[in-house]
């Protein structure tokens, strides 16, 4: 928690003691709350499309968890769009909340607990948190610090990030083709030929805005050409756009652009959802987990394989793709971990919140097997947002071995070489400002392959510098070498 | 005393009046005045503390100027500003004139149910959200699916790759801009055309007046007081722009940013990664600021021809 | 009626157009109007079309194949969708009411030369169009210091006042009643209330009417209070409840590069024709309400040609 010393005049003592009465935190604990007779209420907000029966499964979630542990609980879902800017506006005027989803991709983690948005767990992990230290593995505590600190709780689910080749099967059956040679970007040349010869209308590559090639770096922040190497020794921070390996790929995938395999408006597509619906694409790259061929043919009505493009690596943001944090105001940070260190560790409350009342929002079937019951669309929640995946039942259809395949994935990841350093961009806030402007502006253009990276490299990398990327670089560089010192 | 004396003289000869103004300024007091003094964010590096809103104001360190200085240090400080403002001068003439053009043939058109039911088709396109509008433009501009491409190449001209190619922007973006707002404008000038007193035009005509003659001189300087006072509210946003019409509708497509990087726009990509509350204040107080002394610039200017069409 | 007839047809003794001008002015207006509609029109098209025709022919004024699953996919929500209406509606309706009451009284007040503090007040009012502390201030006043969180006022309150408005129904007011009549008021020995509410505002209707329009549609398009304020299920107007989806929608597409966001939800998402179902839902009622406000702009005339 950032706190900073007191030192005000009286005028600003009193300003502090009216907001202190406006925000109406004042409230004292009191003797003998928090137990099964007298619970405390937990204020819980998380991601997601809003349910009808949020509040009859919580009322029923309170039972139990009054009884285990003396609190209730009162959660309120927000919508996936809206949930960023609305958990911003709440946590900076200081409103009253105790536990809250953040994540890199949505309120954003790293950034909210240097504000001073959570509080610092530390502490409270070691004496309340225990069953969470031994269920998850070692690297999502370990990865999630901010420096030095953890601010949250990761769900316990995939855990490195490995990108796929994804193919139609439909294509790959129809021209006999062995997938297993694609590997590389190269690679995937002669079958992207093929099909763009005897299949007219099939985007041999989809590809959108939001794609960019891998290539073996680890980003200082996500999508801003600041990164090290994978097998990095020095912890040299470079200029993505620089490396030999950027080059080779967008050259690459300016030749596949130019030959008709890419769509060419992929520099302003948003997403390939059209194109998924209807079937019409051959191949694209996304990242993966245990099982994902399943889920994708499931949602997409026809068969999709896939085969690895990259080793499985743990990133920062892979570790922190859905966690659980408490609010630097809450009034029962105990009683918080002592709730999240339930979800995380007993089954029983964390199907209850994942699937709703049984025999009312589902059946089991066996041990560890549910299956939905009509009114199961009136509670539809998004399982990875809410703690321990890893203990949710099995849906008739999912393999029996889900969950150990989860583990072996999660215990095969290497740790990418910046785990667990996360950039404080404070000094160059303005830097940042000006380099993302210019990013944006070349970014998308050059990664799908629409422009020639001849002249677009080196006009995007002038105007990059001109913006400061190099002060910010040095900047990372600094923070980085002192957490490398710190941390050997 | 004397001054004293005096006021409460003032106050309660204007007594009624200001019980008139009593429940807007109560509603301005709460809604505009006190958030007003989250302005001082912007010189702040804003940082929460658990005690609620007023201490992390305190509590935060002072930076100075520094939040501002994004909106300077760059070359595309120029452009940015050079597009907003440049957009926002078309838009206020030719929005002006086309609205007014406009609701005075809405005005004389003879058939009224017609002329009803174009005005409800004009004021449609305000209902559509500018990622509609963009799924729209997208529809005619679409390099293979599009429309305009598409009879293009009816008449053998090679399709124009449109959103990688900013030559065509600007107008664009004009005509887009003019479409969604002619008509909820024109329903200003509309309604102030009904108000004005049909008497005039009668003994116009009985002047011998043509319609071209009773326009010029009763309808247009009738509106005057309301182009002018419209135009100087505009006037006040011309550092404001439209987030929805510079992003959504090119698509945010990096190759147009040269013709479609507004202020809005920049400082939302500037710190989409940062977030900084601060520097977001501070743009929005740079925007204020300007658009403040413009307004009051062009307000002295009005008031030196006519102290009636002056904002105050 | 009757006085809406008699105003018409007396106006349309001096008011008429020469045919070709009239011809002209009628197509000019027209072809806007349909340039305008066409748009919408194409949106209620889109929304009865087949989603997986959609995808494959993309955009068509004809469609292969019809469809109402876009709705069907709305109206799951069933209840909800009526309650969304009322709440809009209920908003809308005392909204604008207490708009125009306030807007109208302050307006009024700044128009009159007599009042003493009138440069001030305008001034007062000016400010706040170009002067604002942010959204986080604003929450705070509206959910702390006023303690409306989770309730319809914080979907009135903060929309109710607009300077805008107030600046427009002023130069109304300056224009469009002469002083004389004010004057002649005094002269019958009325307050100042009473020549308000007797004598300016039936000469007023036009603008007010103008008014009454804009903080309507205000009421009804929005959707960013509610998402600040407003938990509750049942307190989500309908724009809310459309802009959600519309904004969860592209929010998930944005980061469909991960894994875990993607296989979970993107199946349950809703695809384009529910988003064009969407904005037929949302628009549909207002524009009928639309030619109900104009019935003021004509009334307005018929004041003016009665008056002389």
């Amino acid at each position: 928690m950032i706190r900073k010393k007191r030192k005000f005049m009286p005028a600003l003592t009193l300003m502090l003691v009216m907001s202190i009465v406006l925000s109406a935190c004042g409230g004292g604990k009191n003797e003998g709350e928090g137990t099964a007779e007298k619970p405390v209420e937990l204020i819980w907000y998380t991601i997601g499309t809003p349910q009808k029966d949020v509040d009859k499964v919580m009322k029923e979630v309170s039972k139990y968890t009054a009884e285990k542990i003396g609190v209730t609980i009162k959660m309120n879902m927000i919508d996936w769009g809206d949930y960023s800017q609305k958990l911003q506006v709440m946590t900076a005027s200081g409103e009253a909340v105790d536990i809250m989803f953040t994540s890199s991709w949505a309120f954003d983690y790293v950034q909210s607990a240097r504000k001073g948005a959570f509080m610092q767990i530390d502490d409270l992990l070691k004496e309340h948190g225990q069953g969470i230290i031994d269920t998850l593995d070692p690297a999502f505590l370990e990865g999630s610090k901010v420096d030095g600190h953890n601010y949250g709780i990761p769900a316990n689910k995939e855990l490195p990030a490995q990108e796929v080749w994804r193919f139609n099967k439909q294509y790959v059956d129809k021209y006999k083709l062995d997938i297993s040679k694609a590997t590389t970007l190269e690679s995937l040349e002669p079958m992207l030929k093929l099909i763009k010869e005897n299949e007219p209308g099939v985007y041999p590559f989809a590809v959108d805005k939001n794609q960019m090639p891998n290539v073996p770096y680890d980003y200082i922040i996500e999508k801003l050409p600041m990164a090290v190497s994978l097998d990095t020794k020095d912890y040299k921070i470079v200029n993505v756009l620089d490396t030999p390996e950027m080059k080779q790929a967008l050259n690459t995938m300016h030749k596949y652009y130019k030959a008709g395999y890419i769509p060419t408006e992929a520099a302003t597509m948003d997403s390939m959802t059209d194109v998924q619906t209807t079937g019409k694409w051959f191949s694209d790259r996304a990242t993966t987990q245990p099982f994902a061929d399943n889920l994708w043919s499931a949602s997409y009505g026809y068969p999709v394989v896939s085969t690895p493009a990259s080793d499985a690596l743990i990133y920062n943001w892979s570790v922190m793709g859905s966690m659980q944090a408490i609010s630097a105001n809450s009034k029962y940070p105990e009683k918080a971990m002592e709730f999240l260190n339930l979800l995380n560790t007993d089954p029983v409350l964390r199907n209850m919140i994942d699937s709703g009342i049984e025999g009312v929002h589902y059946k089991k079937t066996s041990d560890n097997v549910m299956e939905n019951l009509p009114e199961a669309k009136n509670y539809d929640m998004p399982t990875f947002s809410l703690g321990n995946v890893m203990l949710t039942y099995l849906n008739s259809t999912d393999p029996a071995n889900k969950w150990e395949e989860f583990k072996k994935f999660n215990d095969a990841g290497k740790e990418a070489p910046l785990l667990g350093f996360n950039f404080d961009p404070t000094k160059v806030t303005t830097e940042i400002a000006a380099v993302q402007n210019v990013k944006e502006e070349f970014w998308a253009p050059l990664m799908t392959g629409t422009v020639d990276p001849e002249v677009y490299l080196k006009r995007a990398n002038d105007k990059l510098k001109a913006a400061g990327l190099d002060k910010i670089m040095a900047e990372a560089q600094r923070q980085l070498d002192e957490w490398r010192a710190a941390n050997k | 005393m004397g001054a004293l004396g005096r006021f409460f003289k003032d106050i309660n000869k204007n007594k009624a009046m200001l019980i008139m103004v009593l429940p807007a300024t109560l509603w301005f007091i709460f809604f505009s005045y006190l958030p007003m003094a989250g302005m001082v964010i912007a010189f702040k590096e804003y940082r929460y503390s658990r005690d609620g809103f007023l201490a992390s104001i305190i509590q935060s360190k002072w930076v100075g100027l520094q939040n501002f200085k994004f909106l300077f240090s760059t070359n595309d400080a120029y452009i940015i500003t050079r597009n907003t403002v440049l957009y926002n001068i078309f838009f206020i003439v030719l929005g002006l004139v086309i609205a007014v053009a406009m609701a005075i043939m809405l005005a004389e058109i003879t058939n009224k149910k017609l002329a009803k039911v174009y005005q409800t088709g004009m004021f449609l396109p305000y209902f559509l959200s500018w990622v509609i509008v963009g799924y729209f433009a997208f529809s005619f501009l679409s390099l293979d699916k599009g429309v305009v491409n598409h009879m293009f190449s009816w008449f053998g001209i090679d399709p124009v790759n449109w959103y990688s190619d900013p030559t065509y922007w600007p107008i664009i973006i004009v005509v887009v801009f003019l479409w969604k707002s002619v008509g909820y404008n024109s329903v200003i000038y509309l309604a102030a055309i009904m108000g004005i007193d049909k008497s005039l035009y009668e003994a116009a005509m009985i002047d011998g007046a043509n319609k071209w003659q009773q326009i010029r001189n009763i309808t247009i300087p009738m509106l005057t007081p309301l182009i002018t006072i419209l135009t100087l509210l505009a006037i006040g946003k011309i550092f404001y722009a439209d987030f929805g019409l510079f992003y959504q509708v090119p698509r945010d497509s990096g190759t147009l940013y040269s013709v479609t990087n507004v202020i809005d726009t920049y400082v939302y990509r500037g710190l989409k990664s940062t977030g900084e509350i601060g520097m977001s204040t501070a743009a929005g107080l740079y925007q204020s600021i300007i658009g403040f002394v413009l307004v009051i610039t062009s307000n002295g200017i009005v008031r030196k021809f006519n102290k009636d069409n002056a904002l105050f | 009626m009757s006085v809406e007839n008699v105003g018409k047809a007396k106006s349309r003794d001096f008011h008429k157009l020469t045919p070709i001008w009239n011809i002209g002015f009628h197509s000019v207006a027209g072809i806007f109007a349909l340039l305008c509609v066409f748009p919408f029109l194409f949106v209620t098209i889109i929304s009865f079309t087949d989603e997986s025709t959609l995808a494959k022919n993309g955009y068509s004024l004809f469609p292969e194949k019809w469809s109402l699953e876009a709705y069907s996919y709305l109206f799951k929500a069933g209840d909800q969708l009526l309650r969304s209406y009322g709440v809009t509606i209920a908003v809308t309706v005392i909204g604008t009411v207490i708009g125009v009451v306030f807007t109208a009284l302050f307006a009024y007040a700044i128009s009159r030369r007599s009042f003493k503090y009138r440069g001030f007040f305008a001034f007062f009012a000016f400010f706040t169009m170009l002067f604002n502390g942010g959204l986080v201030p604003t929450y705070i006043v509206v959910t702390q210091l006023l303690g409306l969180k989770d309730s319809i006022w914080a979907l009135i309150l903060p929309l109710a006042v607009n300077a805008f408005y107030i600046m427009i129904l002023r130069t109304f007011f300056s224009t469009m009643v002469p002083d004389a009549i004010i004057e002649s008021g005094k002269i019958d020995g009325a307050g100042e209330f009473g020549i308000f509410f007797k004598l300016v505002l039936p000469l007023s209707l036009p603008g007010l009417a103008t008014i009454a329009l804009f903080s309507t549609l205000g009421y009804w398009n929005d959707w960013f209070n509610a998402l600040l304020y407003i938990n509750t299920p049942n307190l989500v107007p309908l724009q809310s409840m459309l802009m959600r989806i519309e904004n969860s929608m592209q929010f998930i597409m944005q980061n469909s590069q991960n894994a875990s966001l993607s296989m979970g939800v993107l199946q349950s998402m809703p695809q384009d024709t529910s988003r064009m179902a969407m904005v037929v839902l949302a628009t549909g009622p207002i524009v009928f309400a639309y030619p109900f406000f104009q019935r003021y702009f004509i009334q307005g005339l018929t004041v003016g040609a009665v008056k002389e």
